[in-house]
C-alpha cells in the first residue's frame, strides 16, 4: 500500500456516504408520494455497506493479502427496500383514496431520515479529514527532496 | 556503511515505511466507520515490528502484521470502529511522520554540507 493508494480507500468511503445521504434525501423528499412506477406508494430505501479489500498489485502484496488482513475500502453492497406496511390515512378527497376513503402513504419517519442524513454527513467529514491527513503526509514526503 | 547510507537514514526510512502502512490501516478503519460487522485493525506491536524492520535487509519491503484490535466496544451492528481512537491516532501519526521527514531532511543537509567541504 503506497501513500497514493489511501486516496482510493477514503474515496470509496466518500462515495458510499454520499450515496447514503442521497437515499436519505430521496426518502425525505418522497414522504408524501403516493404514486410510483411500480405502483402504490413510495417505499423507504436503505443502503447496505460492505468492506472491500484493496486491490493487490505485485506478487509481494498479493502474498501479504493472503497471509494478513489488509486495509479495506468500503463499497455499497446494495440498496434494500423497506417493506413496512404503508401508513393509511383517512382522506376521501384524495385521488388515490380507496373505496373506504383511506390513502396509502409511504411509511417514512422524518426524524429517522434526518438522523441518517446527519450521520452520513459526519462520516463524510471524518473521511475528508483522513484525506487531508494523507495529503499532508505526501507533501512532507515530497518536502524531503526539496532542501 | 557509507556517508550516504548511515544507520540514521535506514532507521528513518524504515520508520516512514511502517508509518505509511499504519496510515493505510487507519484510513481503512475510518472508511469503514459505518460498515456493519467491520472490526478495527491495527499493526500489532508497532515497536516490535520496527525492530524487525530495522534488522532485515534494507532493500526488502516491510510487511508488518495487521491484526484486529481487541478491547474496543462493539456497536449493535458488530462494528467496533471508534472515531476518537482513529482521529487521535491519525493526528499523532501525521506529526510523527512530519518529524521523521524533517529529521531525514537535516540528515541529508549534513551530507550536503560534507560534499560542499563545509562551505
Amino acid at each position: 500500500m503506497n501513500l497514493f493508494g489511501m486516496f482510493q480507500i477514503s474515496g470509496s468511503a466518500l462515495r458510499a456516504e454520499r450515496e447514503r445521504a442521497e437515499l436519505a434525501a430521496s426518502n425525505l423528499a418522497n414522504a408524501e408520494t403516493t404514486r410510483t412506477v411500480e405502483g402504490g406508494p413510495y417505499r423507504r430505501q436503505d443502503i447496505v455497506f460492505a468492506s472491500r479489500p484493496s486491490l493487490p498489485s505485485g506478487f509481494a502484496i498479493t502474498l501479504a493479502s493472503f497471509t494478513d488482513l489488509h486495509a479495506q475500502g468500503v463499497q455499497v453492497a446494495g440498496v434494500v427496500q423497506d417493506n413496512a406496511p404503508p401508513a393509511r390515512r383517512f382522506d376521501p378527497g384524495h385521488p388515490d383514496a380507496d373505496a373506504t376513503g383511506y390513502v396509502d402513504f409511504p411509511n417514512i419517519n422524518p426524524v429517522e431520515e434526518s438522523v441518517n442524513l446527519m450521520e452520513a454527513a459526519r462520516s463524510y467529514q471524518f473521511n475528508v479529514s483522513a484525506v487531508q491527513a494523507t495529503k499532508a503526509m505526501i507533501q512532507s514526503a515530497i518536502g524531503i527532496a526539496q532542501s | 556503511m557509507s556517508l550516504i547510507d548511515t544507520p540514521e537514514l535506514t532507521l528513518l526510512s524504515r520508520f516512514l515505511d511502517l508509518a505509511t502502512v499504519r496510515q493505510s490501516v487507519l484510513v481503512g478503519n475510518i472508511a469503514n466507520v459505518d460498515t456493519p460487522g467491520y472490526r478495527t485493525q491495527d499493526l500489532s506491536n508497532f515497536g516490535g515490528q520496527f525492530e524487525i524492520a530495522l534488522a532485515q535487509d534494507s532493500d526488502l519491503p516491510v510487511f508488518p502484521m495487521v491484526r484486529p484490535v481487541s478491547g474496543l466496544l462493539s456497536r449493535p451492528d458488530g462494528n467496533n470502529v471508534s472515531a476518537d481512537r482513529e482521529g487521535l491516532l491519525l493526528a499523532e501519526l501525521q506529526l510523527k511522520y512530519q518529524a521523521a521527514t524533517q529529521a531525514l531532511k537535516s540528515e541529508f543537509a549534513l551530507v550536503q554540507y560534507a560534499i560542499k567541504e563545509g562551505s
